[in-house]
């Protein structure tokens, strides 16, 4: 039985005749990344918000070990700590001076949130920047102090919105790494629109899409549930021939799946490579042209294309 | 405390935006410096043309009288008790010339002096009339009537000595306590002193929303601060300012002349109450506001409102509302800012102590509480609530 500490049930947010979370329920166990994937606009953010009590839900609630979270219950909404999407600081203070402040609001004494913030600064590369303004620093650099004031006061729950959202390589890597180390001590959620990110990060994946949850589960369960083996990609010539390609493909032996997504036609296969010839026979017997071909292993997205019929960036 | 590390975060935040903070504390000192440098001699002198058609009368023991340049030079001897001319006269030969000048404001007055001006005052005047010395001027100029009392009364006074006649009636001036040798410089300053505290709204308002445009409130929200530990530590941080502010207003009043009749401290006190007001309204600008700019444009409108209608700039007549323990309340009164003009005007210019002011600080401290506590509350409402 799954030690659960966030417990989301039926949450609800309507703006005007926009459903942005419809129905949302899940349960978060102790210790574990969650990757929330989905498009942007899917509701991702919205959900978070609610989770830590910045927005009230129209329906549902959320509890933490049984507590509801809300924003009249400092204790238990303090016990989630929240990295935004955007990279919010104070730009006329130093990143010490950031930590310190933000770790005195969540009722830490001066010196015990002077330690912790000085601990975090090294713990993502920062600690020559101690004493520099926030609106001094680089852009990768102002998202790893976005990082660490979400941390300072050592949360039980760290939720991190599109955390290598505008991060340059160097910094993502940190990041992803630095994610991974918190896990067994926190319960980490991720926020993310990048199937990648979802993939090495998280233990589990929520795909939420239009305000709905589509599956959760864990990623190598999911890429599993559209398709064992690899994946070949067929960009056609002609996108009006997606579903007469389709139906040529399908009629190909030893597949496990096919698919459309726009102007491709994914095919789901052991061994795929082996059933390449009769693959390229078919179209070719109906007259159709591929001007691409890839062959890769599956990923999330070949997940949320099967569910949605639609690629994550649209 | 909390509401202490939201007051020195943000007074460590004002203090690394030079430019901001520089304008609010140094923009009253720079409208004393300005207001000193307009009235060079501490106060206004009336430009005064004087057309002289006069003709000198011979008298009876064969002297002349020019009673035309006689009231001229009258004119030129008016002086303020610091000694500074209050009319700055000036002859001119053309009608036209003359009414052209008071056109263009650059004159507030044209005084006429008939031909028979010296026959008049010598009593050898035809028996028509009293002679017709014209006062010629733009009615709209706020300087006119001023300009034109002056001139009568010395009109008025030349005439009597030169005749001899005596008047029936004698105006004796009484100064109030105070007030007598003030100059007009000196006049000005307490409502400047009062403009430094208005200022404040905006600076108010924009360190409000200033963490509303990046997001920090967001931020702050789900940690354990609450409204009154953040609404309480900025406008503290604010308060600081602001004393800065009319400290710096009244050493520059003082280094260029100003001398306080009544106790500074009593003027620094109505100061920081007046802030408080000030200060209530900024966090009502900062409810409405999404960024920095639009703090900035919707308060210019209470800042107008504070300037213009409180009485800091010019007098405003008061609309009577009602009357309150022997005082007239008026609409304007509802203003945090009008009791600081009349307060400071009678600590400043009159020389009143704390007692004698007690009614406009009660009046300041309820209305400046009341601002500040619906500002509180209407962004606790509007800005800090799970939506």
């Amino acid at each position: 039985m799954p030690d659960v500490v966030l417990s989301i049930d039926g949450l609800t947010k309507r703006y005007g005749s926009l459903t942005a979370v419809d129905g949302l329920t899940l349960e978060v166990s102790r210790g574990e990344i969650l990757g929330f994937l989905g498009p942007n606009g899917a509701g991702k953010t919205t959900s978070i918000n609610m989770m830590c009590g910045l927005l009230k839900p129209d329906e549902g609630s959320v509890t933490l070990e049984g507590r509801a979270v809300s924003a009249g219950d400092a204790d238990v909404r303090t016990r989630v700590g929240v990295c935004p999407q955007e990279v919010v600081l104070w730009p006329t203070l130093t990143c010490i001076e950031q930590l310190r402040f933000i770790g005195e609001m969540y009722g830490l004494q001066g010196g015990e949130a002077r330690r912790r913030g000085e601990r975090l600064l090294d713990d993502l590369d920062l600690s020559e920047k101690r004493d520099e303004l926030a609106r001094a620093l680089s852009g990768g650099m102002q998202r790893r102090l976005n990082l660490a004031l979400a941390l300072v006061h050592d949360p039980e729950i760290v939720v991190l919105d599109e955390p290598e959202a505008g991060l340059d390589p160097q910094s993502r890597v940190r990041v992803r790494h630095y994610i991974r180390s918190m896990a067994r001590k926190r319960t980490v959620i991720v926020t993310t629109h990048n199937m990648d990110e979802a993939d090495r990060v998280a233990d589990r994946v929520a795909i939420i899409d239009q305000g709905r949850l589509l599956v959760l589960n864990t990623p190598e369960a999911l890429k599993a549930s559209v398709g064992e083996g690899d994946v070949v990609e067929l960009t056609l010539a002609d996108a009006a021939e997606a579903e007469r390609a389709k139906a040529a493909v399908a009629a190909v032996g030893g597949l496990t799946n096919v698919a459309t997504a726009d102007d491709t036609v994914k095919v789901s296969a052991k061994g795929a490579v082996h059933v390449l010839p009769a693959i390229m026979d078919a179209l070719a017997g109906e007259g159709l042209a591929c001007r691409d071909l890839r062959l890769r292993e599956n990923t999330l997205e070949d997940v949320f294309i099967h569910l949605t019929g639609r690629r994550l960036r649209e | 405390m909390r509401l202490m590390r939201v007051f020195a975060k943000t007074l460590r935040e004002q203090r690394r935006d030079l430019l901001a903070l520089g304008a609010t504390v140094a923009f009253a000192p720079v409208f004393v410096l300005l207001y000193w440098l307009f009235l060079t001699s501490g106060s206004t002198t009336y430009s005064v043309l004087v057309l002289d058609q006069d003709t000198p009368a011979v008298l009876a023991d064969g002297s002349t009288l020019d009673a035309g340049s006689q009231l001229t030079m009258a004119l030129r001897e008016v002086k303020y008790p610091n000694g500074g001319p209050l009319l700055k006269v000036e002859t001119i030969g053309d009608r036209a010339e003359a009414e052209a000048r008071l056109r263009d404001r650059e004159a507030a007055l044209l005084l006429v002096i008939p031909s028979d001006f010296s026959r008049a005052v010598a009593g050898q005047g035809d028996t028509s009339g009293p002679a017709p010395v014209a006062f010629v001027g733009d009615l709209a100029n706020p300087t006119y009537s001023v300009t034109s009392a002056v001139v009568s009364e010395v009109l008025r006074g030349y005439v009597g000595a030169a005749t001899g006649a005596e008047s029936a009636v004698q105006a004796v001036e009484q100064p109030l306590a105070g007030s007598s040798g003030r100059t007009e410089f000196e006049n000005y300053v307490p409502g400047l002193l009062v403009f430094a505290v208005i200022m404040l709204v905006f600076l108010a308002a924009m360190a409000i929303a200033r963490e509303v445009e990046t997001g920090t409130l967001r931020r702050l929200q789900i940690t354990r601060m609450n409204s009154f530990d953040f609404l309480g530590g900025v406008s503290a941080a604010i308060v600081v300012v602001g004393v800065i502010a009319v400290i710096l207003t009244f050493a520059a009043a003082v280094a260029l002349g100003f001398h306080s009749q009544g106790p500074l401290w009593v003027a620094v006190v109505v100061g920081v109450v007046t802030a408080l007001g000030v200060i209530g309204t900024g966090l009502m600008v900062a409810c409405f506001s999404r960024n920095v700019t639009q703090a900035y444009l919707i308060g210019s409108f209470p800042m107008g409102f504070f300037m213009f209608f409180s009485g800091a700039v010019f007098p405003m007549p008061k609309v009577k509302l009602f009357e309150l323990a022997g005082h007239t309340v008026g609409v304007y009164d509802i203003l945090p800012p009008t009791h600081a003009v009349v307060a400071l005007n009678k600590v400043l210019t009159l020389g009143a102590g704390l007692s004698d002011v007690t009614y406009e600080l009660v009046a300041l401290l309820l209305l400046s509480v009341l601002y500040l506590a619906a500002g509180v509350w209407l962004f606790g409402r509007m800005q800090l609530r799970a939506r």
